[in-house]
């Protein structure tokens, strides 16, 4: 688990995070299963296709009928960078940070986030596990840490 | 295309209202014997105007600044990096299907806001801001994975990447509108501080305040403004969704393949017709993506074709002759009508002897957001 460095300050149409409740987002599952450790998608009930990121619609096929199944919590870096400068407001304080790509494990899927790690020793291929992040107002987020192969 | 205008490009002691009304007068002042009573349309050009200027319904708000009443057509096109050149081509359909006789395009952004990070934060909303954005994605991040795996895929250096940084900074120091109008070396541009890794300042464009401005006849009506009429001959345009992880690739951009594919043939020409291009260099990696997206240079041998200086003027193509993006800054709305600018100005013999090429075919080129949009027009003058 990473806990947010400080509780940010920002206005909402500064506030990157989404808003997470029921009634807020037709998604909010996704938040709940986020808020017990467990990273989740949606999948068509209809093509059985796996759609990142969560959705209502189906782009394949149309349908609206979507199940929650788990992802794989750990994969491999697919790209990274470790950014310097130039961090958008609400997030000064947390450079110089690693955003990355991750290809989770035994699928084609990638999904980017944080990666939490020693940057100097981070490569591409490296192996890595989801971990939440808590904001201090309670909304929750996800970023990657790495760990031993 | 009957006539251009630019504004001085940079850290502007401006506003967006200003910059637009300095673009009008670079306009109408190149256009002198056109009234402003005959433009019928006007195509506004801006990017993030909510978000860095406060002010929504842009297009009325530059229709005031220009003193223009459009009684035709008024829009204003938003598309991040291409939202210029998509006036630009929103006014050529304009013209082209009868609904305008004479169009105005003006490109134009407001960027540098007392607190920077906010800007950035507008930036980071250009990717999907809930997925993507949240993790500090910036257009910087994005290009330096790019960057990454084109280095690990094909072994592009760090030397290669400088180079084009170089090349731009060359051309852009013969241009008094640009944002940074200086020669680097490379030793500059690898030693300069640190964006976002291996991306480093000189690798990436300028977060710029300007405008650029073009005037738009049919043909039957362009002689009566210039004997050097430049004409829209060919566009494409191809795109995919937003999401960074859904790309097909980072290292290959199909949608640019098939962007530049269907422009070429639309105008019934090859890429080795062309004798200029403007090509969308948001960062030295994208160039170099570019050559070969642009059939010039095998996949994966794009660094291999700025080292041989083939988009140097007298090499195979030359490109951003202007200064491109890194040598100018990327005032968003604004870019894409300012390469069409320099076509023109190339065309007729307004630019300096330095970075003259003439010529009678050009291509420009834009990308937007991730890389996962791209528009091109192919512009001619009869020689
Ligand atoms: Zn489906």
């Amino acid at each position: 688990m990473v806990e947010a460095k400080a509780e940010r300050r920002v206005p909402y149409l500064l506030d990157f995070y989404p808003l997470q409740g029921e009634e807020h987002t037709r998604i909010h599952p996704f938040f709940q299963h986020l808020q017990e450790g467990r990273l989740t998608t949606t999948r068509c009930t209809a093509c059985g296709e796996v759609l990142w990121q969560p959705r209502v619609v189906c782009p394949h096929c149309n349908a609206d009928e979507m199940e929650w199944v788990d992802l794989p919590q750990v994969g491999e870096i697919f790209a990274f960078t470790s950014v310097q400068a130039g961090a958008p407001k609400g997030m000064e304080e947390d450079l110089p940070f690693v955003v990355g790509i991750v290809t989770l494990k035994g699928t084609d899927m990638q999904i980017l986030a944080r990666i939490e790690g020693d940057e100097e020793s981070l490569e591409i291929g490296q192996p890595v596990r989801v971990t939440v992040e808590r904001l201090a107002d309670g909304r929750v987020w996800f970023r990657f840490r790495t760990v031993e192969a | 295309m009957v006539g251009t205008g630019l504004t001085h490009w940079g850290v502007r002691k401006a506003t967006l209202k200003e910059l637009a009304q300095e673009a009008g007068k670079a306009l109408f002042d190149d256009v002198d014997n056109l009234p402003k009573a005959e433009v019928d349309s006007l195509f506004v050009g801006t990017a993030l105007a909510e978000r860095l200027a406060f002010q929504s319904y842009v297009a009325p708000m530059v229709a005031e600044q220009l003193g223009i009443h459009p009684t035709r057509m008024l829009a204003r096109t938003e598309l991040a990096c291409v939202s210029g050149q998509l006036a630009m081509k929103m006014a050529y359909m304009a013209i082209a299907t009868g609904l305008s006789d004479i169009a105005a395009v003006v490109g134009v952004e407001k960027m540098n806001l007392p607190d920077m990070a906010e800007t950035q934060a507008s930036l980071a909303a250009i990717l999907d801001r809930e997925w993507e954005g949240v993790a500090g994605m910036t257009a910087p991040p994005y290009f330096a994975m790019v960057a990454q795996r084109h280095m690990y895929e094909y072994g592009t250096t760090r030397e290669q990447l400088g180079l084009v940084s170089v090349k731009n900074h060359r051309f852009s120091a013969t241009n008094p509108y640009a944002h940074f109008p200086k020669e680097v070396s490379l030793d500059q541009v690898l030693n300069s501080p640190m964006v976002s890794t291996p991306l480093r300042l000189l690798d990436s464009s300028g977060i710029t305040d300007g405008a650029a401005a073009v005037m738009l006849a049919g043909e039957d009506r362009a002689r009566e403004f210039t004997d050097t009429p430049v004409y829209i001959e060919g566009a494409g345009q191809a795109a995919t969704g937003n999401l960074t992880v859904n790309l097909p690739s980072l290292t290959e951009w199909p949608h640019m393949r098939r962007a530049v594919r269907d422009a070429l043939s639309m105008a019934g020409v090859t890429i080795q017709d062309m004798d200029l291009a403007e090509v969308h260099d948001c960062f030295s990696i994208s160039e170099i993506i570019e050559y070969e997206e642009l059939g010039l240079a095998e996949k994966g041998k794009g660094g291999q074709f700025i080292e041989e200086g083939q988009s140097e003027i007298g090499g195979q193509l030359p490109m951003n002759t202007r200064g491109g993006l890194l040598g100018c800054g990327h005032p968003l709305g604004a870019t894409g009508v300012a390469q069409v600018v320099e076509v023109v100005q190339q065309f007729t013999g307004q630019v300096p002897q330095e970075r003259y090429v003439g010529g009678t075919w050009a291509l420009t080129h834009n990308l937007s957001g991730n890389a996962n949009n791209h528009s091109v027009l192919v512009l001619h003058r009869d020689s």
